[in-house]
């Protein structure tokens, strides 16, 4: 199995620390990156793109976040390089999940589904699971 | 008064003359005996009341009023009608929202309190359709207040939440393992009551959201919620889940339903029996999906039970209170067009059969 990466996108830094910290507990993803911002994490993926590109990513991508929201992030990718967000799963992850995200997941390519702070990482990993990794 | 405006038509000009000669003092009038110059002088002017002649050449008064109600709802009408014709007058009321009538020919004093009666009625309606208008701003906006609040509010509490979670994770021992759990205790309890205040919100908010669901998923998910919940661990819970064709529904409102049950299941374990259990059993077919969750737990007393029934039966309406989480049940289950009912025994436990129509 190729390199898992996970991506933390999250403005709250105590989430960020708390999930990082979480995921390395867990075992999940050899490798986490963090951005507290959408544009950094989006800029970020112009260097190694070819690495990127061979392996596994996932982004655990916060929905509100002042500047670019989680969906904004999300559009911008994609606009930006289309070939490199289809190697992307998504799951986005929300303080207070409202049914006008998880609908708004459902038709947005790449996301698979919203998890609920603070991270459930058994959750997450059973979710992990559902996906086809190459 | 110059600002109040009433308009007259009618086809004897006698009656024009004399009806502005009696009020001209008192109000500002335009008389006509040309509906179209009526309906000119109506668009250009706001005008408080219409007096209009019921018999006439070309249209009748009642016509007259039919004609222009809707793009002048607000004007009081008043029918002036020289036959005791009751038919005119009964079409007046129905058909031209008529507010009042006047025999021809008129006693001067009947037909100035007539008028001054439909001027304070205008401007009571007036009155009251402004306040309503700010009253249900007011309240959609204080909707909208609680219900950012609360999503602000449970941010830094998740944010609590997940620093408890990593330090329990995280070798503490002893006297700090003790403390954080009570830190935790206390924030999930806040954490619920933001979580219901959302909920409810959610709840009114929203009108019917059914899309395919995966029962057995969906019952998984709220489990594991409640996995970092006091006694949870201490509690075995059983699963039987039968489905049969695919089911359309809420899921925000199932989970909301089940998460509640399953909250109070927890919080009132009984902790002499040696095994607690919590058996949630699902049948789905292609009409419903039947709930029923039963635990061993403390069971409620005739009192209890009499609170539960007589909110899920829409008897206890004193909206959320301390018991919030048994309303969010009755409304979800409500607003899914379902049935709720529980049964209790004290020391044994306690049971609750929801239905929901499948909406496939």
């Amino acid at each position: 199995m190729r390199k898992l990466v996970i991506y933390l996108v999250d403005d709250n830094d105590i989430d960020i620390a708390v999930n990082s910290k979480l995921l390395q507990l867990a075992q999940i993803g050899d490798e986490i990156k963090v951005f507290s911002t959408g544009s950094d994490f989006v800029n970020s993926l112009k260097e190694d793109r070819e690495e990127t590109l061979a392996q596994n990513n996932i982004i655990l991508l916060d929905i509100m976040m002042p500047g670019m929201t989680g969906f904004e992030t999300i559009e911008h990718f994609r606009n930006e390089d289309e070939q490199l967000f289809e190697q992307f799963n998504i799951f986005m992850l929300s303080s207070s999940i409202d049914r006008n995200d998880i609908k708004r997941a459902e038709e947005t390519p790449r996301v698979f589904r919203v998890l609920e702070k603070p991270l459930d990482v058994y959750q997450l990993k059973k979710a992990i699971e559902g996906l086809t990794l190459s | 008064m110059l600002n109040h405006k009433i308009l007259y038509l009618d086809d004897e000009e006698n009656n024009l003359i004399a009806f502005k000669a009696l009020f001209r003092r008192d109000y500002e009038i335009f008389t006509t005996t040309s509906p179209q110059e009526a309906v000119q002088f109506l668009n250009e002017n706001e005008v408080q009341l219409i007096l209009s002649d019921q018999k006439m050449p070309d249209i009748s008064g009642v016509e007259f009023f039919e004609l222009t109600r809707t793009d002048f709802p607000d004007a009081i009408r008043v029918l002036v009608t020289g036959y005791a014709d009751i038919e005119a007058v009964i079409d007046a009321i129905n058909k031209g929202g008529v507010y009042r009538y006047v025999t021809k020919p008129w006693n001067e004093n009947d037909l100035r309190i007539c008028i001054e009666n439909a001027f304070e009625k205008y401007y009571t309606k007036r009155e009251i359709d402004t306040k309503s208008e700010e009253l249900a701003q007011a309240n959609s906006d204080l909707e909208k207040f609680i219900y950012s609040a609360s999503h602000d509010l449970r941010s830094p509490l998740v944010s609590i939440k997940g620093v408890i979670q990593l330090a329990k994770t995280e070798a503490i021992e002893g006297k700090a393992a003790e403390y954080f759990d009570m830190i935790e205790k206390s924030v999930s309890k806040l954490d619920s009551f933001v979580q219901n205040i959302i909920h409810y919100y959610q709840n009114i908010k929203t009108e019917d959201a059914s899309q395919i669901i995966d029962i057995e998923q969906l019952v998984s998910d709220v489990v594991n919620q409640y996995r970092s919940y006091e006694n949870y661990d201490a509690v075995e819970i059983k699963k039987a889940i039968n489905v049969t064709g695919d089911f359309y529904g809420d899921s925000y409102r199932l989970k909301i339903v089940l998460g509640n049950i399953l909250a109070n299941a927890l919080k009132f374990i009984d902790a002499t029996k040696t095994t607690k259990t919590l058996e949630i059993e699902v049948i789905q077919n292609v009409e419903k999906l039947l709930l029923r969750i039963s635990d061993n737990g403390l069971g409620m007393n005739d009192e209890s039970l009499k609170i539960v029934e007589n909110i899920f039966n829409n008897r206890d309406n004193r909206g959320p209170g301390n018991g919030v989480g048994l309303y969010l049940v009755r409304d979800a289950v409500q607003r899914m067009n379902g049935k709720i009912q529980v049964s209790s025994t004290m020391g044994t436990g306690s049971k609750f059969i929801i239905e929901i129509p499948n909406k496939a």
